[in-house]
């Protein structure tokens, strides 16, 4: 069940972000906040690796995940046993098919004319059901304000015809912004390069429908080297709206079995003394 | 500007201290997409874990750090809560209107008495919604639209439909001419979105990407469906009812908790399909609310079943236990989805066994390195 109305899209935009190239600078976690004007998300000390912004979160919108593998690149050797970096820029999906905006029941959540998924701050009422329907744990709210948010994809800077903050500052272009067309044929061709290099690992995880059914396919996709869970991506998401027949039709025979069992005990009771 | 103007220091902001945003105000104009947003203190969901052994990647079952994969629900008690009440008065709605259609004088006391209760429970339903949003100044916006793929959007206008119809159907029960017709029609029109008001509760949750609630999509509306009538027939039991009355509540409350206790069952074992995500209906807080919920139930239809005098204070105790182990439910269901939605397992290996996308679409995605 889709709620996007496609007539109003007028260009598909999104990201393609390329793992292998990412050197975990965090130089668009920066940019983001520089831009959009976020607040910092203070300061604490993960002790994972030299991630320490944790996640994604409402006044955070670009997340570098940082994974030490005990395990070597595809044709690579290491000096000290088998050892590589994982590092991945994570961000809002825009999903083709996306929990959050068939969720919102006060039409916050919009689709733009860049195909992306956008919050209206001034309609956002806060219910938080967005938040139970992301499958990537995306949105969020933040208790001081109420709201919910996440990346816009620089919806203020597409309309001024420049790329997303992110992306610009990225300086080994891990980070590609771009119509959605052409980046998953850039996307394409830097698996088979890195195939050819004899990095075997790598695939393109939610570049299309095809891709990921259950989404219906990212508008930010991703290039990985390793299964999704180590990088924290859910192996099969699914927008939940998918799902929702089963359980309305088990309302219904649930309701229609209240209906039954009200009138057997309203009509087995009419004929006896008052 | 000048080279000894930019060499200036800068003032203090009584602002700054507490925005985060280190923006000086003079300088920098507030208007990016993120300076709407309010802010007072760091975010409390930076705190983390210390680790008994380090999780790292690699292995059969990898994990990022053993971090949520998901969004933990930001919803609070109120909503569970109104899972509890708005039940209730759905049913009441449903068995009022039924009894309103068989025989409105001879159930005169039974209508009026469901028909309350259905209006003070979408009241007070809609109240603690209202409670939980994050801008609660902002409620109408839930009915600035309809979105029929959002459960949530349906149950507003369901609630924003019931509440006037069983209130109108409540104040004139009991009267006759227009005002008796008014309330007729209006009983009727709660009676019918009741069904809905009723169940809806279960469909918004199995409609998350939270494990636990989207893997028991098919049981858990019908055991919403059967606690809501365990819990209108329990509170409705302990009024004054005629003798003939009473037998019709007694009916509906027995009929209800043998489905609370079969549906649990179902509920159960469509969580327990994945070992992972079934676990929070065993462990924990919630697993300690499931079974007392349980517990509480069976004590409800045992106590409805034996034989003897059903006085007064035997109908409290009934109604009471069916009544707790309701609510006791519903907050079992809310604190299992909170745990299911804090384990990336769960969702890692629900996935992984074909529950995830696949389930629905029946194609598989591309979730791993080529072979080779």
């Amino acid at each position: 069940m889709s709620v996007r109305a496609p007539e109003t899209v007028r260009e598909r935009k999104g990201f393609f972000t390329d793992t292998t190239v990412c050197i975990g600078c965090k130089a668009c976690e920066v940019a983001c906040k520089e831009w959009n004007q976020l607040p910092d998300d203070g300061f604490v000390f993960t002790a994972m690796s030299y991630d320490n912004t944790g996640a994604l979160g409402a006044s955070t919108w670009r997340h570098v995940a940082f994974v030490e593998r005990p395990v070597a690149f595809g044709g690579q050797t290491t000096a000290d046993g088998d050892f590589s970096w994982l590092m991945m820029s994570d961000v809002c999906k825009h999903c083709q098919s996306a929990g959050c905006l068939e969720n919102c029941p006060t039409g916050a959540i919009v689709r733009t004319e860049f195909d992306s998924v956008y919050v209206q701050p001034d309609v956002c009422n806060g219910c938080g059901y967005c938040i139970a329907g992301c499958p990537f744990g995306v949105i969020g709210r933040r208790e001081d304000d109420g709201g919910a948010w996440k990346c816009t994809l620089c919806y203020d800077r597409l309309k001024g015809d420049m790329e997303p903050a992110c992306a610009k500052a990225c300086p080994t272009d891990s980070i590609q912004y771009g119509d959605l067309d052409d980046l998953r044929r850039r996307a394409e061709e830097r698996v088979a390069t890195l195939h050819t290099r004899g990095v075997r690992e790598a695939y393109l995880y939610g570049a299309s429908e095809q891709d990921q059914p259950g989404t219906g396919g990212l508008n930010a996709f991703f290039l990985l080297v390793d299964r999704p869970e180590v990088y924290n991506l859910p192996p099969d998401p699914v927008a939940p709206a998918k799902k929702a027949r089963e359980a309305w039709l088990s309302m219904a025979a649930a309701g229609l079995g209240m209906l039954v069992v009200a009138a057997g005990a309203v009509l087995s009771a009419r004929g006896g003394s008052r | 500007m000048s080279e000894a103007a930019m060499r200036e220091p800068v003032e203090a902001d009584p602002d700054r201290g507490t925005d985060r945003r280190n923006i000086d105000q003079a300088r920098g104009v507030l208007e990016g997409e993120g300076s709407l947003q309010k802010v007072r203190g760091p975010e409390h969901s930076a705190r983390e874990e210390v680790w008994t052994e380090e999780p790292t990647a690699g292995g059969d079952d990898p994990t990022y750090y053993d971090r949520p994969v998901l969004k933990e629900p930001v919803w609070i008690s109120a909503v569970p809560a109104y899972f509890w009440v708005g039940g209730a008065a759905g049913a009441a709605a449903t068995l009022g209107a039924v009894a309103q259609v068989a025989d409105r004088r001879g159930f005169e006391g039974l209508v009026r008495r469901a028909r309350w209760m259905a209006a003070v429970g979408a009241g007070v339903g809609g109240g603690l919604l209202v409670a939980d949003l994050g801008k609660p100044s902002r409620f109408l916006n839930m009915l600035r639209v309809f979105r029929p793929s959002s459960p949530m959007s349906v149950g507003s206008w369901v609630l924003a439909a019931v509440a006037p119809t069983a209130g109108i159907a409540a104040l004139t029960s009991g009267r006759e001419g227009v005002p008796g017709g008014l309330g007729d029609a209006g009983g009727l029109a709660a009676g019918v979105l009741g069904v809905p008001l009723a169940g809806y509760t279960a469909v918004l949750l199995s409609n998350t990407a939270v494990p636990v609630w989207q893997a028991t999509r098919r049981s858990l509306p019908a055991l919403f469906m059967s606690s809501g009538m365990t819990t209108a027939a329990g509170l409705l039991g302990m009024l004054d009812l005629t003798e003939r009355e009473e037998r019709v509540v007694r009916r509906f409350a027995v009929a209800g908790r043998v489905a609370d206790l079969v549906a649990a069952k179902a509920v159960e074992h469509d969580a327990d399909l994945v070992r992972t995500v079934g676990k929070p209906l065993h462990e924990g807080l919630s697993g300690t609310l499931w079974k007392a919920s349980e517990a509480l139930t069976a004590a409800s239809l045992v106590a409805s079943l034996l034989p003897g005098r059903r006085s007064r204070l035997r109908r409290v105790v009934e109604g009471t236990l069916g009544a707790g182990g309701s609510l006791a439910m519903r907050f079992a269901v809310f604190h299992a989805g909170k745990a299911s939605s804090r384990d990336p397992r769960a969702t890692f290996h629900q996935q992984r066994s074909g529950h995830g996308g696949l389930e629905a679409t029946g194609r598989e995605p591309v979730s791993a390195p080529p072979a080779g």
